[in-house]
């Protein structure tokens, strides 16, 4: 009896193995050519798991609107996509990438992606520690073109920069520009504290309204520093300042937004929504409807992106957007920069005649029409780091209608560039627990944020 | 039956033992890059990880769940040593830039002597205690990695593989040199395990696991032993942990945390907990899973089959042949083959024949 068992077990099993590995190319094979081989690096597990739709959805939307892209399902983005072509090449999507926000599973990942299946091109990855690495991965494979996806992190167009690595978007602190002023000015916060992710997201997201509230004269008074999707923030929230010996709080916590705010209240009691800024996660990634509701009135930073802004490319991104997949959000980052990134990619394939490796990074464009841009004709502009100079919106969450909680744009600032006006350069080192000091200093938006009314840049000034 | 005898079962292992040796030596020739870049060099890698922890099971009796931690270690002190700052260098942990091939003997010299530490405190403990022990270890070394910003933090510290030793040379551009260097490592482990465990230490290394109250009482310090064991064990793992951060070119606190620990373990137990072989026979299994099972639609599994909610994911497919394993062959793949082979010869032979030419070691009980 034994015997028969193994006698069925052990032909399967080396059957299994060997179809298993003869079948996935495990023998040399001359190298591919022909069609162009894209890979879309994402998250599917994690903090961040939730986003796996949304960034397919919003890479492919702008090659089914720029390359001719056949949507297959127009619910589930991940279903696939067909008929891409650009530049006079087809286009494969050859494979999702799988990441869990942490390096260790993006490299993986992005081996799976640009070695086994071969992608001559990846856009992506979501977060900013798997940015990091893979801008040291792009580092060491120069032929192949990294498009930054939707991560945060300064490092891989600051520090890192490989060449053959493009942001269209802005970085953490870049969409929190603007924000610390609004503390300053709106709130009358004169000191403040700040609890962040610690990772380098985490630390960039903060950056920024470091750099922007002490810009303007304000203080720092207490840093605090959770691990990344930590479960219990209670000792965490502890280390903070009581709310009558601090004028506000930063919440830069973007792994359990809410988790982190639970913490809070326990500790404190109920959060008043005055007294708390906090970074995209405020109203992002489902947090509209778990952290939004309890922070009406409350201001953040924001995504790079214009919710609710009338303009007519903005009008016209959506509309494209929701043409192919019709329940995506439009002004959620995690869509829109994913959207951007392949529509440049779709570019720089038309103007290098489908040529992949230096050829499609020299022809990468260097300004971009994305639908939520207003400055220079609305572009977005990259500098000599391949990273973009973009507008920022700043929002607060309101009530609407129909009873939901929703960001809102209040305020609009201008090209703003990852040096943040010169803070923060290649040789300095990058956001992190201590980086940047707080110290007044001139931005180049300090006193010039434009006040925006029912999606409608004024030409207020914010006060 | 006297050890190394060329009985028929030996020849039979030994054969292909050499034939799998020649496939490896002929690799990049035969198999495309990505299999000998990414799936055999990994696999080398984590062999030899694994191994480490089927040493300390099969003839120590000691389950130990921290070797992931001890590679870690060795990849840290490597990425802290070697990396340089400045502008366009690493930003991330110490950024010391000391030269790669003293980082490489610190790395393995501090390793080994945290695993001999750490095997004084758990010498005394057993079984689950011991597991216990070994998994708190591991906890420890992810969160100090995770918390000190100094030595690393939360984000990896990378770049590591551009600085190589002199001796190596170039393993980015020329991956090849990185999966024969770790094809050497692995035969040097294994043939180093196997002679160590017949030396006298191993012998009463094996004795301390079926009886040590019996070989205390013959004079051996028992804790000695296992504490000694353990350090080895750190010095392997530690090899391991060198070549990982050659081969992944960063290193972060998840790549020593509870999910590469338990990865390990399963690989060790896929392999085989009671012989060495099974180290790599678990990771080339684990590793190929990991990697092609993703690209596999599950007729049974998909959006429109009868379960879809199992999915077509690598984790599902991973546990069911973990199941398996535990299930059908406590002794993993290698205890399969050891099933095979006996039953063959029953059906062919006396039917209490010794099952000749395997190794002393069992599976650990505890």
């Amino acid at each position: 009896m034994k015997v028969g068992r193994w006698k069925l077990l052990l032909p399967l099993a080396l059957l299994t193995v060997g179809a298993t590995v003869t079948a996935s190319g495990a023998l040399a094979t001359p190298a591919q050519s022909g069609a162009v081989r894209v890979a879309i690096m994402t998250d599917c597990k994690g903090g961040f798991g939730f986003a796996y739709e949304l960034d397919i959805g919003g890479a492919q939307a702008a090659f089914a609107q720029y390359a001719g892209g056949k949507v297959k399902n127009k619910n589930k983005p991940s279903a696939g996509m067909t008929g891409i072509s650009a530049g006079g090449a087809d286009v494969n999507i050859v494979g999702y990438g799988c990441g869990d926000d942490t390096a260790a599973t993006a490299v993986k990942e992005t081996r799976r992606l640009m070695e086994q299946l071969k992608a001559d091109v990846m856009v992506g990855p979501l977060s900013g520690d798997e940015a990091v690495a893979v801008a040291n991965y792009a580092k060491a494979h120069t032929k192949q073109t990294f498009i930054i996806g939707t991560a945060g992190s300064q490092d891989p167009t600051m520090q890192i920069a490989p060449k053959n690595m493009f942001r269209y978007h802005g970085d953490g602190a870049q969409w929190n520009a603007g924000i610390g002023e609004i503390a300053y000015k709106k709130l009358g916060w004169r000191n403040a504290a700040i609890i962040m992710d610690d990772y380098s997201f985490g630390w960039t997201s903060a950056a920024g309204m470091i750099a922007d509230f002490c810009a303007v004269g304000g203080k720092i008074t207490k840093r605090v520093f959770p691990p990344l999707n930590n479960a219990d923030y209670a000792s965490f929230v502890r280390q903070l300042p009581a709310p009558d010996k601090v004028d506000g709080y930063f919440w830069a916590i973007g792994g359990n937004t809410p988790g982190s705010l639970t913490a809070f209240e326990q500790a404190y009691g109920k959060a008043d929504p005055k007294q708390f800024i906090g970074n995209l996660f405020f109203a992002f990634l489902g947090n509209d409807k778990v952290v939004a509701p309890k922070f009406v009135g409350a201001y953040l930073g924001g995504f790079g992106t214009g919710p609710g802004l009338k303009t007519k490319q903005a009008k016209r991104y959506e509309a494209a957007l929701l043409s192919h997949y019709p329940k995506l959000p439009t002004a959620d980052g995690f869509v829109y920069n994913y959207y951007n990134a392949a529509w440049a990619l779709v570019q720089g394939l038309e103007k290098s005649g489908g040529a992949v490796g230096a050829a499609l990074q020299k022809a990468m464009p260097r300004t971009l029409a994305s639908g939520y841009e207003v400055s220079d004709d609305g572009k977005v502009k990259l500098d000599s780091r391949r990273q973009a100079i973009q507008d920022q919106y700043q929002l607060q969450l309101v009530k609407n209608k129909d009873g939901s909680v929703g960001p809102v744009v209040i305020a609009y600032v201008p090209n703003v560039d990852q040096s943040f006006g010169g803070l923060f350069k290649p040789s300095s080192p990058p956001p992190g627990r201590s980086q940047p000091a707080c110290k007044k200093q001139k931005t180049p938006w300090q006193g010039k944020l434009k006040a925006v009314k029912n999606g409608v840049i004024t030409k207020t000034t914010i006060k | 039956m006297s050890r190394g005898a060329w009985t028929p079962r030996a020849i039979v292992e030994r054969s292909l033992g050499l034939a799998a040796l020649v496939i490896a030596l002929l690799g990049p020739a035969i198999f495309s890059s990505y299999f000998t870049t990414t799936i055999l060099t990994s696999t080398f890698i984590f062999g030899i990880a694994a191994a480490s922890l089927i040493f300390l099971s099969a003839y120590g009796g000691m389950i130990s769940l921290s070797q992931t931690a001890l590679m870690g270690i060795a990849g840290y002190v490597v990425g802290n040593l070697v990396t340089k700052g400045g502008a366009g260098g690493e930003t991330k942990g110490l950024i010391l830039g000391w030269d790669p091939t003293l980082a490489l003997v610190f790395a393995i010299v501090i390793t080994t002597a945290i695993g001999l530490i750490l095997g004084l405190v758990a010498s005394r403990s057993f079984g689950i205690y011991f597991l216990m022990l070994t998994l708190t270890f591991g906890v420890i070394a992810n969160y100090f990695f995770g918390q000190v910003t100094k030595l690393g933090g939360f984000s990896p510290i990378a770049s590591i593989n551009l600085y190589m030793p002199g001796w190596i040379g170039d393993i980015v551009g020329h991956p090849d040199k990185l999966y024969y260097i770790a094809l050497g490592v692995s035969l040097f482990v294994y043939v180093l395990i196997r002679y160590l465990v017949r030396t006298p230490f191993g012998i009463s290394l094996q004795g301390q696991r079926d009886e040590p109250v019996r070989l205390a009482s013959l004079g051996y310090t028992v804790p000695l032993h296992r504490a000694l064991a353990f350090g080895f064990g750190a010095f392997v793992a530690s090899l391991a942990g060198v070549l990982f951060v050659w081969w992944e070119g960063q290193i972060s606190p998840q790549n020593l945390g509870l999910g590469a620990t338990i990865d390990l373990l399963i690989i060790a137990v896929i392999g085989g907990l009671g012989r060495i072989e099974g180290a790599w026979l678990g990771a080339f299994a684990f590793i190929v899973i990991n990697n092609y099972v993703r690209d596999i639609q599950f007729p049974f599994a998909s959006e429109k089959g009868v379960l879809p909610w199992i999915g077509g994911s690598f984790n599902t497919v991973i546990g069911v042949v973990f199941l398996l394993i535990v299930l059908l062959s406590p002794g993993g793949l290698v205890g399969i083959w050891d099933r095979v082979w006996d039953a063959a010869r029953r059906r062919g032979g006396p039917p209490h024949a010794q099952s000749e030419g395997a190794e002393p070691a069992a599976v650990a009980s505890s």
